[in-house]
């Protein structure tokens, strides 16, 4: 690395992603999907990462033709030991886009729905299952009362107690990593409007930690948390080194022990790590037997397993807060105006606020694929028009479920592969 | 006027027929517009893969027993016995965080 990574803390993995020299054909495929302009080098020349611009979304990765990207951490053999030794609980923190992709690498069909039997390989291999899900339900309860507050704020010029001041509005999403480094590096002045609630992710690791050295009965520091993200900008996210929250609440109350400070969330596999461990450890996901979670943190909500679809976030939002805003449940739960593969998608929701008894409307908005449509939204808020009250930004083209740590999917040149054998040059 | 020469070569006329003129242009215009096809369907696969995950999604969704978060007894369970509420002190300091401006690294 020629630069030195000056848009990293101390501590950080400075970028995840990296390019491999001698496969890079520096075809310029990867500059076209990638949200910062990140990727240098002429066309025809092996290109790599500038990585203070890069958000580690791995959208590269998985669009290369050539399988040039790669990722520069890799501790599948690290949770291997760990899986091994008897003292140590490890907590699978499974991801709702993992599910449905992980059957891929396992020869089911795209998009298979596979919670049960990736439970039971999950179980197999020595996991103790807390569903990421659960902390999206989590998240929605935090980041849908902080929107509560900020909406009511601007509405009705309520004070609110959340920290010393409230935010304003339009609220951005924060569960997407890459999408806060985005604003962190490129509009810092955007920062407020960030939600406060820690990513579903971060906030399994401090509740694991915390709440669940009930549920598991084991002390903080014996449990060691292990992300499965569809993502590989996650690997970056659990490296900041703010993220020891759950420490210092041990430190406070005195059950953290004499050992090192120990992180939130200990590490991260991607789901094609997921899938290279258990065939490391000969587990055929496909012909698993379906399985419960086994454990309290695995219960969660149709709400919370849909924050891997674009628009998922802003869905389960929108139902609980129109049940707390109203006092009354939702009929028709399904938002479709957010769902689909639109580029900016918006709805507004009119509802009465019970506690003022006015009627209010609720505009939202939802982005995906940064590098195409983030610009005209972001523009409308710097401007001080944004007619939004609430935005959802997901880094990759439709969520979560195509994040850069999902199984690569043939795709462009990939036929190319099975033909060249053929050739005596290769 | 110049005279003309006996050596002088004239080309042969162009002989294929109308159809088989038809015919062979047919061909090459096929053959370019294969890659159009191949590129076409790239692009659709690619968008295939992402629905068929989106609907999974939504399809475990639609079978869920409770479908919104407020409803998760185990959420409930956690604020009574241990988070006390959305936005407090506990929650403030596990659940919540803060930003940093990083854009002086970005020249």
């Amino acid at each position: 690395m020629n630069v030195a990574a000056r848009t990293y803390q101390k501590g950080e993995i400075p970028g995840v992603i990296a390019i491999k020299d001698t496969s890079c054909k520096g075809c310029d495929a990867c500059k076209r999907h990638c949200p910062t302009g990140a990727i240098q080098g002429m066309f025809g020349a092996t290109h790599h990462i500038d990585v203070d611009r890069c958000l580690s979304c791995g959208q590269c990765l998985i669009n290369c033709p050539f399988g040039a990207p790669y990722e520069t951490v890799d501790t599948v053999n690290e949770v291997m030991a760990k899986l091994k030794d008897g003292g140590t609980t490890v907590v699978g923190i499974i991801a709702p886009a993992v599910r449905v992709a992980i059957g891929e690498d396992f020869g089911l069909p795209p998009g298979a729905l596979a919670t049960g039997k990736l439970y039971g390989a999950m179980k197999k291999a020595g996991f103790e299952i807390l569903d990421n899900n659960f902390t999206a339900d989590l998240t929605i309860m935090e980041e849908g009362t902080e929107f509560i507050q900020r909406a009511r704020h601007a509405l009705f010029g309520e004070k609110a107690g959340h920290g010393a001041e409230t935010g304003p509005l339009p609220q951005f999403t924060s569960c997407c990593p890459a999408w806060v480094r985005y604003v962190e590096t490129r509009y810092p002045t955007l920062i407020p409007h960030l939600s406060s609630a820690k990513s579903p992710q971060q906030m399994a690791g401090a509740v694991a930690k915390t709440y669940g050295t009930r549920v598991w009965n084991k002390e903080a520091a014996k449990i060691y948390t292990v992300g499965i993200m569809p993502c590989t900008a996650k690997k970056w996210e659990a490296s900041r080194p703010e993220f020891k929250s759950a420490y210092e609440y041990g430190r406070k109350t005195g059950s953290a022990g004499t050992g090192a400070p120990y992180p939130d969330v200990d590490t991260v596999l991607t789901t094609r790590d997921l899938s290279r461990l258990f065939k490391k450890l000969n587990i055929n996901l496909a012909t698993e037997k379906e399985s419960d979670g086994g454990s309290l943190l695995a219960e969660y909500s149709g709400a919370g397993t849909i924050f891997g679809n674009t628009g998922g976030v802003m869905e389960a939002a929108l139902r609980t807060a129109y049940a707390v805003l109203t006092g009354e449940e939702l009929k028709n739960l399904e938002f479709k105006a957010v769902r689909g593969l639109r580029g900016i998608k918006s709805a507004s929701v009119t509802l009465k606020d019970s506690k003022y008894n006015k009627d209010v409307t609720i505009r939202v908005a939802v982005v995906h694929g940064l590098a195409e449509n983030i610009t005209p939204v972001i523009d409308e808020v710097l401007a001080g028009r944004s007619p939004y009250h609430f935005i959802e930004v997901m880094n990759c083209p439709g969520g979560c479920i195509n994040g850069g740590g999902q199984p690569i999917q043939g795709g462009g040149s990939s036929w190319l592969g099975a033909i060249l054998p053929w050739f005596a040059w290769k | 006027m110049e005279k003309k020469q006996g050596y002088q070569y004239t080309e042969n006329p162009f002989c294929v027929s109308r159809r088989q003129f038809i015919t062979i242009s047919g061909i090459i215009v096929a053959l370019m517009a294969l890659p159009a096809v191949w590129l076409r369907m790239a692009v659709s696969s690619r968008n295939d893969y992402i629905l068929a995950r989106t609907k999974g999604l939504y399809k475990d969704d639609v079978q869920a027993k409770i479908r919104v978060s407020h409803a998760n007894k185990v959420v409930a369970q956690y604020y009574r016995d241990f988070g006390g509420e959305p936005l407090g002190k506990l929650s403030e300091e596990l659940l919540h965080t803060k930003y940093i401006n990083r854009a002086k690294g970005i020249s």
